[in-house]
């Protein structure tokens, strides 16, 4: 019998103003037109608490995209859920705020991406810096927990610790220092965003201080990104094994990136129930287990923490979802993350593959 | 958190409660039950909270102080010795402080 989930991530549209360069967003993006009703949603958040499901994550794309935003959190609210918000904040007016938080929200991330207008807007591909640090503000005097992101990369890390102290003015509960992941379009991007080593180690730094500063009063989080790690990440914590996630149109995936492997049917809400998905579908069976696992995995004594790894790493980087995770030091094909980490160091001023719009 | 007991060792800032303090839950972290057990949920997941932490932090309703928590907790567990339990019942908040799912 395959444990409970205890997350569900609701990409409830991919529409967004901002088009930034490390969106993790599928390059093929749904349409409105494909996406799920609020009664749809509503019913999918009841499945999920009954399945076992504590946290919510509604996130997009923009997900106060969706005019039925405050519709959405009260549905999931009364369904028994943790309800996260995962927003850039455009698309939020500060009329509307109080309404999320009257609606049930629990918790809202709002993502930065630099301290610094022209940087910001450099990155998003659009204007809203400016009225992200007057939301952070309202966000504040309101009864909830308050998240700050920041998304870190080559063309921010050179200026860390004005950023962290930018954040800090904005007195979140909480900030998520978020190495750039290479999937959809941060892939895309990726020689231009990979950091330094130099970059990488005074970044640790930076943040270590911070948290010692800032020890009761912000807690700061920062994962090692992991084409540096001697070991890869026990992604999603393991296929199939914690969280699902549901796209605008309905279709139950394991992680965001899932989508990219060939071959696999995943199936959706409107044709099956969120148990049936969880317990039976192909797509999460895939991967559960260790079934599928090559050498060095198989017989790794690491099996149990990482789980080999992300099976749409694998695919993105060597062609074959089932190899080990290359950024892991033991997989054959780890050479091929040392050639990313040398084409990077090499790379000249950026041209960007913005993300799309929908 | 104008009650904070902000107290500089080197470096280090430490955010222990006062007797005076009045903890209480954090924004956005609130009681619920998981697999028959109560839990509190916060943003990141959640914390299964049983025995006495669940006896402190139930009392932590933002209007009791923590000397008033430790007597109440004093008189449930008759013989212990109150500054014991002072001690048991600050670290267990400062704990719980640094993680942003107490306030005081």
């Amino acid at each position: 019998m395959t444990p409970n989930p205890l997350a569900l991530i609701a990409e409830v549209t991919h529409r967004c103003p901002l088009h930034c360069v490390y969106c993790s967003n599928p390059l093929q993006m749904v349409a409105k037109q494909a996406e799920l009703s609020t009664d749809e949603w509503v019913g999918v958040f009841q499945q999920a608490s009954r399945l076992g499901v504590l946290h919510l994550h509604l996130t997009g794309g923009e997900p106060a995209a969706r005019t039925d935003l405050e519709e959405l959190i009260a549905g999931a609210r009364q369904a028994g859920l943790y309800t996260n918000l995962i927003t850039s904040g455009l698309g939020i007016p500060e009329t509307r705020l109080p309404k999320l938080v009257d609606a049930g929200l629990d918790h809202i991330q709002l993502s930065f991406q630099d301290s610094k207008d022209g940087p910001a807007q450099w990155i998003a591909g659009a204007k809203g810096h400016a009225y992200k640090i007057i939301l952070a503000e309202k966000i504040r005097q309101l009864p909830l927990a308050f998240t700050v992101n920041l998304v870190v990369h080559r063309q921010n890390l050179d200026h860390i610790e004005e950023m962290i102290e930018f954040i800090e003015q904005l007195r979140p509960d909480r900030v998520e220092i978020a190495h750039a992941q290479y999937y959809g379009w941060a892939l895309k991007n990726r020689e231009h965003l990979l950091p330094t080593p130099e970059q990488l180690d005074s970044c640790m730094r930076a943040v270590e201080a911070a948290q010692t500063r800032l020890a009761g009063k912000t807690r700061i989080d920062c994962v090692v990104p992991d084409y540096y790690a001697r070991y890869p990440k026990a992604c999603m914590g393991g296929w199939g094994r914690r969280t699902l996630l549901i796209d605008p149109s309905g279709r139950a995936l394991p992680c965001h990136a899932a989508g990219v492997i060939p071959g696999i049917q995943f199936d959706n809400v409107r044709e099956h129930s969120l148990e049936h998905i969880w317990q039976e579908s192909a797509a999460f069976k895939m991967f559960r287990g260790d079934e599928w696992m090559p050498e060095p995995c198989k017989s790794c004594d690491r099996k149990e923490q990482d789980f080999g790894g992300c099976r749409c790493q694998a695919f993105l980087v060597t062609g074959n979802a089932t190899a080990t995770d290359p950024v892991c030091s033991l997989s054959p094909d780890h050479h091929l993350i040392e050639i990313a980490r040398a084409a990077a160091a090499d790379a000249a001023q950026p041209t960007w593959f913005y993300r799309a719009g929908v | 958190m104008a009650t904070t007991g902000r107290v500089s060792s080197g470096a280090i800032a430490l955010a222990a409660p006062l007797p005076e303090s009045q903890p209480r839950l954090a924004a956005g972290c609130r009681w619920a039950t998981h697999a028959e057990k109560p839990v509190v949920l916060y943003p990141e997941g959640m914390i299964r909270i049983q025995g006495t932490g669940q006896n402190i932090l139930e009392l932590c309703d933002g209007q009791r102080t923590v000397q008033q928590i430790v007597a109440t907790l004093a008189e449930k567990y008759g013989a212990a010795d109150p500054a014991k339990i002072m001690g048991d019942v600050c670290s267990f908040l400062e704990a719980l402080h640094n993680k942003r799912i107490v306030d005081y």
